[in-house]
């Protein structure tokens, strides 16, 4: 064991982003609670530049800072910084304004954590870290529907971490270890039945962060009662965490029959978001299964991480190109502040930057090029293919044309109809272009980011 | 060294961008950013002409070969003189169009679409493969669709703008054509790997680069969107008729030679275009009575030359020929936009005296003209004659220079139709013309006249090794003093019919009988090329689409009717008639055929129809019913999510 404790220096610094913005948060004036936002950004920056320049750290026995976390640890970064913003947009001058702030850092650690745990004891704390913050958040408004989507988040969530708290105690017992390889390795020899029962209740807290069929019944109810910045909080960063983390458990954990399970929840979770969002007129509710169902697609790799070496570059570019888009149609909601399909008519004439972004992001998840997903279902396309998966990849295939519909459904409304009063200009259109922007650059770019991922 | 290969088109191109996406709210500072931004290509481009920067990546990292598609940008000696040329060209026009610009203008828009248009080209001369060309050449396309139509409130413009998008871009499909070739054939889209490719790849990308590359350069058939894109702003035509847009079909020809020579067949036909295109355009600009068009339809010509060159092998006289050409006819179009600004008309009976207006301008005029005719010593007597001098063939030769003849007649025509004594009259509306727009004109008059340096034996073996083109002759004194001699003694002749001889006199009067026949009608009507295009491709393409909605409506949804109709009446006569056994068969043949009937009435349309409805409505349902899971009551959500994780766990017990 080589203990560096400056390999943990991007942790660190969202730790200590969280610990001075709740100090300072303490100490000065409702009015200027702005400051915990710059405070918070900074620590942010300074994770995302040290992740991007960092050439690779030490190796701890439970925690492993390799590519892996590195790309977690840029993404949920990067990710986190849009949300800040968006959340400094909505959150102004309210009474606990610094306290959403310390809150989206600590589940933003707490994702980070779950990306690079390595041992199943680092795991579950990791797991309450990226979850209990969250449950906070979504009831932060103390209005019925966000006390209601609170509840039923921290229900799920209290239910599948318990399930996964006994995962974890079954894992234990069936292996003697908790380190990821150690256990995979004596999993091997234990009794089939068991360690499938352990797998199965270690994936339900995973997929619960993930949004992942069958967990995903929070996802819904609590992007529409939460606030939208905290809705677009939950919907992105906690799922990088569960998702890399995923990616690490197929690897090194490796347990048998994983693609076989895991290709039927990413088939389960690809349709059924795609379907229950047909004829949704509820944006933040389309919005919310659309989600589920890009959950789905980047499960996809994760099911085949053990047969080809495409599944790794797939899962991280997957989950970039998410963050970006789906934080952008958040953000397009935010500063449009309307809840249905119908508020949108005519916005592409009354807002064209604001209704060019949405375009942008919606098209951009329905993997039209050159938009960053679109790079990013290629890679899965190809994963699945090269892993032997070639009905799964259909199934993207198939899956992607139908949601074509949903989503040329809200881009024609844009597009359509007598402009209403423009939203105001603001910060949450500034990070919804921002967002865009980043997903075209990054779709252009992606090329030239897996040469080097690579 | 590799950041400069990249920063050398993306500088006036992200600029332009964000100068487009800025718009009105750019418009007082649009004018010098783009001025400064073009300054500084200027200076990269040198910079890249003298380090010859390299800079690759790989394209879709996963597709086929292993390891991606390579694709990157490579200045060579070839993109090192464009390149330079590009930036030069542009920041004189630019210059130009900072004070010639009406001050209400979308200046933003305006000045972000032509360093877009810029980055564009440059891009499309520096790419060493056909991904990044292609990409440069489609928002060059774009970019120039947007500049004609900059006056968009008027409708003809835009319409000159569509027609002039659109068959560029009917050429353009070729290069597509092209791409998908050259990686069948070799696996990467390298320009330089495409004249080893096997058959019948070689021959298809061939056909696809020559396609898209008249298209671009308005060679013959195309050439009639150029008279259109005269719609735009002066400053636009002087950089789209220059160094850019018709030069990058000539520079891809040139690029390409290797390629051109290898098949055979494609550099004879290239040849064969560009005289000929040479020669008839040449008429063409000999016949119009309008500045703007006249040096359009020269643009055309000399284009043409190019062209030849290119077929001909002769790249390095080619080359020389685009650049010198760039430096002359963008002088032209600037001195032309200087005389619509101040006068408000392009027609050349109305720009007499123009020449003596401001003295400047008409000398600078004066010199383009010269040059344009071939008069020694200036530039384009030279570079034509370095491509003359690679022409293989007599026959080609002949036609080359009787278009160089032409050539001659029709920059005297412009010449005459200024310097011709007269008293520039001063139109009310008349709008001063600043000062500062003489500056382009001085810098660029010493160009068009001292290009001609090329053509010493000495620079023309350097120029030569520069473009890499190793054994092309060089320009000869015989070619040099025949076509020295016969382009002076006909710009005299021109010279001395148009403004020496007084009004009333023979020549004067031939003249003006030979401009109201037949044949000079139809030759400034640009060969009834846009007419032939419009009635011979849009309408018929149209007509058909019209014709064959009209049948499918008509006759393949009631023929089956028919059908079902006509047999059953058949078998009732038959029916009828027959008795028996033969009555059962023909019942049964009837019914069977009347079944096929119906069979065929319904088997294209409506079985689709329903179809396309029950996916929709079958998707409608499974939409609903994934969402009735979402029962929005805690304890249904956990009871759900145990279940399935049970049955999950079942299904890896049995297969583990």
């Amino acid at each position: 064991m080589n203990d560096d404790p400056a390999a943990l220096l991007p942790e660190l610094l969202l730790l200590a982003g969280a610990v001075a913005g709740l100090l300072t948060g303490m100490f000065v004036p409702r009015g200027r609670q702005r400051a915990v936002a710059w405070i918070c950004a900074a620590a942010l920056a300074a994770a995302l530049a040290v992740t991007v320049t960092a050439t690779g750290g030490a190796a701890f026995g439970s925690y492993a800072p390799d590519a892996l976390t590195q790309a977690a640890r840029a993404v949920v970064a990067g990710g986190t910084l849009l949300v800040i913003a968006l959340v400094a947009a909505e959150a102004r001058g309210h009474r606990r304004e610094a306290e959403a702030y310390v809150l989206v850092m600590l589940a933003a650690l707490g994702s980070v954590l779950l990306a690079g745990a390595g041992d199943l004891l680092v795991l579950v704390p990791a797991y309450l870290l990226a979850s209990i913050p969250a449950y906070a958040l979504a009831g932060f408004g103390k209005d019925a529907p966000g006390t209601e989507a609170a509840l039923k988040y921290y229900l799920m969530g209290a239910f599948l971490g318990v399930l996964m708290l006994a995962g974890v105690t079954l894992l234990y017992g069936l292996a003697g270890a908790t380190g990821y390889r150690a256990a995979g390795a004596a999993l091997a020899l234990a009794p089939g039945a068991a360690a499938a029962c352990a797998v199965v209740l270690l994936l339900a807290g995973l997929l619960f962060k993930a949004g992942g069929v069958p967990a995903h019944f929070w996802v819904p109810d609590v992007a529409e009662g939460a606030p939208v910045a905290v809705a677009a909080f939950v919907t992105t960063v906690p799922k990088i965490g569960a998702l890399a983390a995923l990616l690490r458990v197929a690897d090194e954990l490796g347990p048998g029959g994983w693609d076989v399970i895991v290709a039927i929840v990413a088939a389960a979770t690809m349709t059924l978001g795609n379907l229950a969002a047909f004829h949704q007129d509820d944006v933040r509710r389309l919005l919310a299964y659309s989600t589920i169902s890009q959950a789905g697609y980047v499960l996809v790799p994760v099911a085949v991480a053990q047969h080809t070496a495409l599944a790794r570059p797939a899962v991280l570019f997957y989950l970039a190109a998410y963050a970006v888009t789906n934080v952008g149609a958040f953000a397009v909601v935010a500063a449009t502040g309307r809840g249905t399909l119908d508020g949108y008519r005519g916005l592409g004439r009354a807002a064209p930057g604001l209704g060019l972004a949405l375009v942008v992001c919606l098209l951009g998840f329905a993997g039209i090029p050159p938009a960053a997903v679109f790079v990013a279902k290629v890679l899965v396309f190809a994963a699945a293919w090269d892993g032997g998966y070639a009905w799964l990849a259909v199934l993207v295939l198939v899956n992607t044309v139908a949601s074509l519909y949903y989503y040329l459904r809200w881009v024609a409304v844009v597009f359509r109809g007598d402009p209403p009063a423009a939203p105001p200009p603001g910060l949450a259109r500034a990070v919804a272009c921002v967002a865009a922007v980043a997903s075209l650059a990054l779709g252009v770019g992606g090329g030239v980011l897996l040469g080097r991922a690579a | 060294m590799s950041a400069l290969a990249w920063l050398l088109p993306a500088t006036p191109g992200v600029a332009g961008a964000l100068l487009a996406l800025a718009g009105r709210r750019a418009d007082r500072v649009a004018a010098a950013g783009a001025v400064a931004v073009t300054a500084v290509t200027l200076a990269l481009a040198a910079l890249a002409a003298a380090v010859r920067p390299m800079w690759g990546t790989t394209l879709v990292a996963v597709a086929a070969p292993p390891g991606g598609t390579p694709a990157g940008i490579a200045v060579d000696g070839l993109s090192a003189v464009m390149a330079v040329t590009v930036a030069a060209i542009a920041l004189a026009v630019l210059v130009f169009a900072a004070g010639d610009l009406p001050s209400g203008a979308a200046r933003g828009r305006f000045f972000g679409l032509m360093l877009l248009f810029t980055g564009a080209m440059l891009l499309t001369v520096t790419a060493a493969d056909l991904m990044l060309l292609l990409t440069g050449w489609e928002i060059m396309g774009a970019a120039s669709y947007a500049l004609i139509g900059f006056w968009w409130r008027e409708h003809g413009r835009v319409r000159s703008a569509g027609l002039a998008f659109v068959t560029t871009r009917a050429g353009d499909l070729g290069l597509y054509v092209a791409a998908g070739c050259a990686f069948a054939a070799t696996g990467t889209l390298e320009l330089a790997g495409i004249a080893q490719a096997g058959q019948p790849w070689r021959d298809l990308a061939a056909a696809g680069i020559v396609l898209a590359a008249l298209g671009k350069s308005a060679q013959l058939p195309f050439s009639y969107w150029l008279s259109g894109a005269m719609a735009g702003p002066s400053a636009v035509s002087a950089l789209l008729h220059s160094a850019t847009m018709v030069a990058a079909g000539a520079y891809l020809l040139l690029r390409v030679q290797p390629l051109l020579a290898a098949t055979g067949w494609a550099a004879v036909a290239v040849a064969w275009a560009g005289a000929v295109t040479a020669l008839l355009l040449g008429a063409v600009a000999l016949a119009q009575r309008d500045l703007k068009q006249l040096l359009a339809a020269s643009t055309c010509a000399q284009v043409g030359f190019m062209v030849l060159a290119a077929g001909a092998g002769a790249v390095a006289g080619g080359t020389a020929h685009l650049v010198a050409h760039a430096a002359v006819k963008s002088l032209l179009f600037l001195c032309a936009g200087v005389w619509l600004t101040a006068l408000g008309t392009e027609a050349l009976a109305g720009l007499r005296g123009a020449g003596r207006w401001r003295r400047s301008v008409g000398v600078a005029f004066a010199v383009g003209a010269l040059a344009l005719a071939g008069v020694p010593p200036l530039s384009l007597w030279v570079t034509k004659d370095a491509v003359l001098a690679g022409v293989p063939s007599p026959g080609l030769y002949a036609v080359a220079l009787a278009a160089a003849l032409l050539a001659a007649a029709y920059a005297a025509r412009a010449l005459a139709a200024v310097w011709r004594p007269g008293t520039f009259p001063t139109a009310a509306g008349e709008r001063r013309v600043p000062r500062a727009v003489t500056g382009p004109l001085l810098a660029l008059a010493p160009l068009a006249a001292g290009l001609s340096v090329l053509g010493l034996p000495a620079v023309y073996a350097g120029w030569r090794q520069l473009v890499g083109a190793g054994g092309e002759p060089g320009p000869e004194v015989a070619g040099l003093v025949v076509t020295g001699l016969a382009a002076s003694a006909v710009t005299a002749a021109g010279w001395a019919i148009g403004v020496r001889a007084r009004q009333g006199t023979a020549w004067r009067r031939r003249a003006a009988e030979l401009g109201q026949g037949r044949l000079a009608v139809g030759l400034r009507g640009w060969l009834g090329l846009r007419q032939g295009a419009i009635g011979g491709v849009w309408e018929p393409v149209k007509a058909l689409a019209g014709a064959l909605a009209r049948f499918d409506d008509r006759v393949l949804e009631r023929t089956g009717e028919w059908l079902a109709d006509g047999v059953t009446a058949a078998a009732g006569v038959a029916g009828r008639r027959a008795e028996g056994l033969l009555d059962g068969v023909v019942r049964g043949a009837a019914g069977a055929l009347g079944g096929a009937a119906w069979l065929g009435r319904g088997r294209v349309e409506r079985p689709l129809e329903h179809l396309v409805r029950a996916v929709a409505a079958g998707a409608g349902a499974l939409g609903r019913a994934a969402r009735r899971p979402q029962a929005g009551q805690a304890h249904l959500y956990l009871a759900q999510a145990a279940a399935a994780f049970l049955l999950l766990a079942v299904v890896l017990m049995l297969v583990r």
